[in-house]
């Protein structure tokens, strides 16, 4: 049996080097997405075997016979021993958002292959240790979250720096993926339609919910969806119709003040009125697509059209500037190591594990399952034509914004495509153009809309499938900004209440207006900076989220690797370590090159410079709303440049605050005391895991 | 097979706090009714929406 075993496992590994070897060496015309998924399984079953087995087993020490605070603190709301696959469920639907979905379509301008391997890599040695690491961290401290570890085994300006990281975080991310849902509806009155239309659904619901059938979420989620479904064929209907249509094709500006109002609304009204039944269904919607997407992929097995590199691996790329190294890295985020994860895995996940052992599977096994997503995601927009993608994602600013000059333009790289075929897609697809539709929706949906229709129904219903698949982007991007924006509320009041104590009070309701205004103002500015950007804002703004999702990474990784210290000295420094000068060395070059890079497609302050140069000799449009225009793109620019430094300062503190505490552990001269909760030996019965 | 069903029940249940509902009623002694369903799920909605969702 041990033999079996091992030639098992020494076929699966050998597998897993013979597709990422084939997939890396090959360059033939193109290659089957079947290899990347092999690639992609047997690296994972490799590495969760034997890698997140031995950190489990070796470094952690996890131990079955230590009661977890699941089962100390059982109260039968946060704390409740629970069955290990569903709270593998819980987790993965809990870090599964847009980023691994969103961030792989933007890095494939650089071809499949960087972003490919980043993937696979990036979730294995470092995404999966870090969630891992940081589970059991705070399964060991009662379920504490990242901001009380830090502070208490690092000091109290870790902890506080956690906090104000992730409030910055958190503006960055809503007005990126606001930009992504306004890119995705612009001009669409089919797409704009279907996502109204969940509003009234959703609230439905949560009448539904409250006051019909209370306690029936599953039923209301099922009667919320068939709604949903009845929107994508009313807005089939609505984008023919001659008076309804223009009613809902909306600029992108009108999108965007929509969005800032609903998030608004949204932060201040009850929970269980929208937010909550939105969440159900759309958590039910995103697990059920992310599966369609899997089962599509393997039935249809389709051709990666995408070559392994692009000629954009120069830096000179028209979705995003800068080269592989460092923004391949920062652009595909939460697929590979996600900062926020760590906010998860010091959150629900931990007071729900039953035995100490569960933490493997879903600490480490969750993040692979998301890094499969990302490649699905790959997947999807590398079966696009490459003239057909980039057209979709470059902005009108590069590439021109008539048809005719953007085709040109994107032929003469070498990736061709006729305005006749652009027309005809977006004819099918029930969409007026797709040319410059940035932010990685649209092309995402186009990809899956390709892998669905081929799985069911053929070409006669790609539309369908093209706004199944925005509805089901918009749907969840809009939970996160809903959701979002309440806990940034919190956050703030938080934060405020230490100097204005009513405005800290919850249930006042002048201070919850205050500060949920101070929050949409704050990620509004955001969004309307990316909505007037003339490049289209994601590739000021994409950069920028990915640059402090990692840096939060690395916080969570400073945490982990102070606490291995303080359990085994320097021995197995090396697991969190490694992980964490990587992304310290790629997210801090970005970030330099983002600030003071020469070339403005890169650099904030050269762009800044430059629209300045050209506002002083007069070569910007002369009249005076365009010279306004031209300021405020030089102020953004200079803003964007400071919130990407206040970044770096932030996180090289606490980076160097970490290791003072190093040394000092090292030297036997700091506190080597592990903050766990007392060892209490389980009692949980078999039949209750 | 029928496993696998199982628990793909239960883990909708989960996700739909339903699962959490019985808990709470179980944990105190409390039958079923509209009232406490909205009593519970204003205390889980309220703790479920002040931390952060991902990205």
């Amino acid at each position: 049996m041990r033999i079996l075993r091992f030639f098992f496992w020494a076929a699966v590994a050998l597998g897993a080097g013979i597709c990422l070897g084939g997939i890396a060496l090959y360059r033939g015309e193109h290659i089957n997405s079947l290899w990347l998924v092999l690639a992609a399984a047997c690296s994972y079953a490799t590495a969760y075997r034997f890698y997140g087995k031995f950190i489990a087993a070796r470094v952690l020490a996890l131990n079955d016979q230590r009661a977890t605070p699941a089962e100390r603190l059982r109260n039968g709301h946060d704390f409740e021993p629970t069955n290990r696959w569903i709270v593998f469920g819980h987790h993965f639907a809990a870090i599964a958002g847009p980023g691994p979905l969103v961030g792989p379509v933007l890095a494939a301008q650089f071809g499949y292959l960087p972003g490919t391997l980043w993937i696979i890599i990036g979730a294995c040695l470092g995404g999966a240790v870090q969630d891992f690491t940081i589970l059991f961290a705070s399964m060991r401290r009662d379920g504490k979250s990242l901001g009380q570890m830090a502070r208490e085994e690092i000091g109290k300006v870790g902890g506080f720096i956690a906090l104000v990281t992730v409030l910055l975080i958190m503006i960055i991310l809503l007005a990126v993926i606001s930009l992504v849902v306004v890119n995705a509806l612009k001009g669409s009155p089919w797409g704009t339609f279907t996502i109204a239309a969940t509003m009234p659904i959703a609230i439905f619901m949560g009448l539904y919910l409250r006051y019909w059938r209370p306690g029936k979420v599953l039923e209301c989620s099922a009667v919320g969806f068939l709604g949903v479904l009845g929107a994508i064929f009313a807005g089939q209907w609505v984008g023919q119709s001659a008076t309804l249509a223009p009613v809902f094709t909306l600029s992108a500006m009108t999108l965007a003040m929509a969005i800032i109002v609903y998030g608004f609304l949204a932060s201040a009204l009850p929970v269980w009125l929208l937010l909550a039944p939105r969440d159900y269904l759309s958590t039910f919607v995103k697990l059920g697509v992310v599966t369609m997407l899997a089962v599509g992929i393997l039935f249809v097995r389709p051709q990666l059209q995408l070559p392994a590199f692009t000629r954009f691996t120069d830096g000179t790329g028209p979705i995003f500037a800068g080269k592989i190294f460092p923004f391949c890295f920062i652009t595909i985020a939460c697929g590979a190591i996600s900062g926020f994860h760590s906010l998860i895995s010091s959150g629900t996940t931990p007071k729900l594990i039953a035995r100490e052992t569960h933490a493997w599977p879903v600490g480490y096994g969750s993040m692979l399952l998301e890094s499969f997503v990302a490649l699905m995601a790959m997947i999807a927009a590398c079966v696009l034509q490459p003239g057909v993608y980039f057209a979709v994602n470059s902005p009108a600013g590069i590439v021109g914004a008539a048809p005719g000059a953007a085709v040109a333009t994107i032929s003469g790289w070498g990736f061709p495509v006729t305005v006749g075929d652009m027309a005809a897609l977006a004819h099918n697809v029930g969409e007026q153009t797709l040319f410059s539709r940035t932010g990685g929706a649209p092309s995402l949906a186009l990809g899956m809309a390709h892998i669905f229709a081929r799985s069911v129904g053929g070409q006669a219903v790609i539309g369908f499938w093209y706004h199944f698949a925005i509805m089901f982007e918009a749907l969840f991007i809009l939970t996160i900004i809903d959701a979002g924006t309440r806990v940034g509320r919190f956050m703030l009041q938080d934060l405020v209440g230490h100097v204005a104590p009513p405005l800290g009070r919850t249930s006042w309701m002048p201070g919850v207006i205050a500060t949920s205004a101070a929050v949409v103002a704050a990620w509004g500015y955001f969004l309307v900076q990316g909505v007037r950007d003339p490049l289209g804002g994601i590739n000021s703004l994409w950069p920028l989220f990915g640059i402090s999702n990692q840096l939060l990474a690395v916080i969570a990784l400073c945490v982990a690797t102070t606490i291995l210290l303080k359990m085994h000295g320097a021995k197995y420094l090396w697991i969190t370590c490694a992980p964490m000068a990587w992304l310290v060395s790629a997210t801090f070059t970005a970030a330099w090159q983002k600030i003071f890079s020469p070339v403005p497609a890169i650099g904030f302050l050269a762009q800044a410079d430059k629209l300045e140069v050209a506002l002083r000799a007069g070569t910007a449009a002369g009249t005076f709303p365009a010279r306004a225009a031209t300021q405020t793109l030089i102020f953004n620019a200079r803003l964007d440049a400071c919130v990407c430094g206040v970044f770096l300062v932030l996180v090289a503190v606490i980076l160097l605050d970490s290791i003072r505490v190093w040394a000092g552990i090292l030297s036997g001269r700091g506190d080597r005391q592990v903050h766990e909760a007392p060892f209490v030996v389980s009692r949980l019965r078999a039949e209750e895991l | 097979m029928r496993r696998l069903l199982r628990l793909a029940v239960a883990l909708l249940r989960e996700l739909a706090d339903e699962n959490a509902y019985q808990r709470h009623l179980a944990a105190h002694g409390r039958p079923h009714s509209g009232e406490e369903w909205r009593r519970f799920s204003e205390q889980r909605l309220g703790a479920k929406y002040a931390r952060a969702k991902c990205c």
